[in-house]
């Protein structure tokens, strides 16, 4: 005896015909709770097809508004959702589609404080934040309370896919124990294919379908590569890890933590480093020796290398001070006071978390040399010998 | 004499090496290039010497992996540098990713 009304029954027709689904699997799918992380790329396609597939009760939780760059992938979103709240659009738009279910919207930031009554009120998380650090937030969360995630991302083609089952798997820390924030490029930065997020958003929906109405097999310790470019999938195993420091033997993460790497977000990187390639950093330098310089203290930039003493020793710039990165938070006041930093090493990478350090430290702003010494060798000073980083 | 023709041999292994999406600026936009050399290490290696700074952007200056890095020979996931690749290997360089 379904309890399914005949307007349901009408609505859900193709899964009823499935023989995973049914008109048990749908009423599994009616009394689901699934919160959706993120209003972005991702959740927009994944929060559609839930929606439409009669998940009963949907979670949005994002805390921006629709700008108009969102349009070209965020399919929640229409022209005249610019500048609305992202969840409120969403709930709209969500119930527009499948009035038969409850949708609610949490107009919040995913933060330490928040994350765990969030998610109490969930049987299925998905993650398609564009926030590293909320990655972490949202996996501690679910392993410390026992819930399902799907957890995925994108970049340019490319997209990432993974499902954590509690007890059952591993988490999303035992695939990437951490991300150094600023190492990573995001979607801002870097791009991204607008249909690529309707693809992997949509796999998605499709694990927690899955889970809920129990077909088929999760992406339970595997690790789906989606490359649109070149229209492939690839798997790759992964194990929980015994030393994961949240779903581990001897786990030293008991509640969620707002991150404190030191590192400061993407928006603050693009805001306040200037990236230079080596032959405007040559001209800032240049500039230094000038009588307008040496009359504006401020803009006189002083380089600090942050490579390894033995780096530093078989080849530097000339007036560089050696701060090796791991020591910056340290002796950020070995810095003069009001000069601007350039912060230098082998290839850009390092340089780059330094000038996240030094921001953190309360450096105003700060350069990074882009390529690092090795594009310096190559467009400035061949004569110069950089040391391997090993 | 016998060191020697090891390192000749490995030199000539060439791997097929799969780049991840956020190190293709390294490559020209190439998802796919070769590398050679006998074990990850000396692909790795390989691959800095072609495309410099590459290699540090997966691999710390301890010879570590690092966290938001994962490494696959073919489908098996490599824990140490020293693991073997063999000719017609696939080398998979895999990083997080942060968009949504």
């Amino acid at each position: 005896m379904t309890t399914l009304s005949a307007a349901e029954r009408e609505r859900y027709q193709r899964h009823l015909s499935l023989e995973e689904v049914g008109v048990s699997g749908q009423e599994k799918l009616r009394a689901a709770r699934v919160l959706v992380v993120g209003a972005g790329g991702l959740g927009s396609p994944a929060a559609l097809y839930l929606a439409a597939s009669g998940v009963g009760t949907l979670g949005v939780v994002d805390h921006d508004r629709v700008d108009a760059s969102n349009l070209q992938r965020q399919v929640l979103f229409e022209t005249a959702s610019v500048g609305r709240s992202k969840v409120e659009a969403a709930r709209e738009r969500l119930l527009a589609l499948n009035p038969c279910i409850d949708v609610h919207a949490h107009d919040l930031e995913v933060r330490a404080a928040t994350v765990m009554d969030l998610l109490r009120g969930y049987d299925i998380v998905l993650d398609g934040t564009d926030s590293i650090p909320t990655r972490y937030i949202v996996n501690d969360a679910c392993v410390l309370l026992r819930k399902p995630l799907v957890s995925a991302a994108i970049h340019r083609f490319e997209g990432q896919l993974m499902t954590y089952l509690p007890g059952l798997g591993p988490c999303y820390r035992c695939l990437y124990p951490e991300v150094p924030e600023g190492l990573v490029p995001n979607c801002a930065d870097a791009g991204v294919l607008g249909v690529l997020p309707g693809v992997v958003g949509a796999m998605q929906a499709t694990e927690a379908i899955k889970l809920i109405v129990s077909a088929g097999s999760p992406a339970s310790g595997r690790l789906l590569v989606y490359d649109a470019l070149e229209l492939t999938v690839r798997e790759f195993r992964f194990k929980r890890r015994q030393d994961c420091a949240v779903c581990g033997d001897q786990p030293t993460i008991l509640a969620p933590t707002d991150p404190s790497t030191g590192l400061c977000d993407a928006t603050t990187l693009r805001d306040r480093v200037r990236r230079l390639r080596p032959a405007e950093l040559q001209v800032l330098l240049c500039a230094e020796h000038s009588h307008e310089r040496r009359e504006s203290a401020t803009s006189v930039p002083v380089i600090v290398d942050v490579r390894e003493p033995r780096e530093f020793a078989t080849g530097h710039l000339e007036g560089a001070l050696n701060i090796p990165v791991a020591e910056l938070a340290a002796r950020l006041h070995e810095i003069p006071p009001g000069r601007l930093p350039a912060f230098i090493c082998r290839s850009g990478a390092r340089s780059l978390i330094a000038c996240s350090v030094a921001l953190r430290g309360g450096v105003a702003q700060a350069v990074n040399l882009e390529g690092g010494m090795l594009a310096w060798v190559a467009e400035v000073d061949p004569t110069l010998v950089v040391a391997a980083a090993r | 004499m016998a060191r020697g023709s090891r390192v000749s041999i490995s030199e000539r292994t060439v791997v097929t090496t799969r780049v991840a999406s956020p190190f293709r600026s390294y490559t020209d936009g190439r998802a796919i290039v070769e590398s050679r050399g006998a074990t990850v290490r000396e692909a790795l290696a390989d691959l800095d010497r072609r495309y410099p700074g590459m290699r540090f952007r997966m691999i710390d200056e301890q010879d570590r992996i690092r966290p938001h890095i994962r490494l696959y020979v073919n489908t098996d996931a490599v824990e140490q540098l020293d693991h073997r690749i063999g000719r017609g290997d696939t080398l998979h360089l895999i990083c997080a990713l942060s968009g949504g």
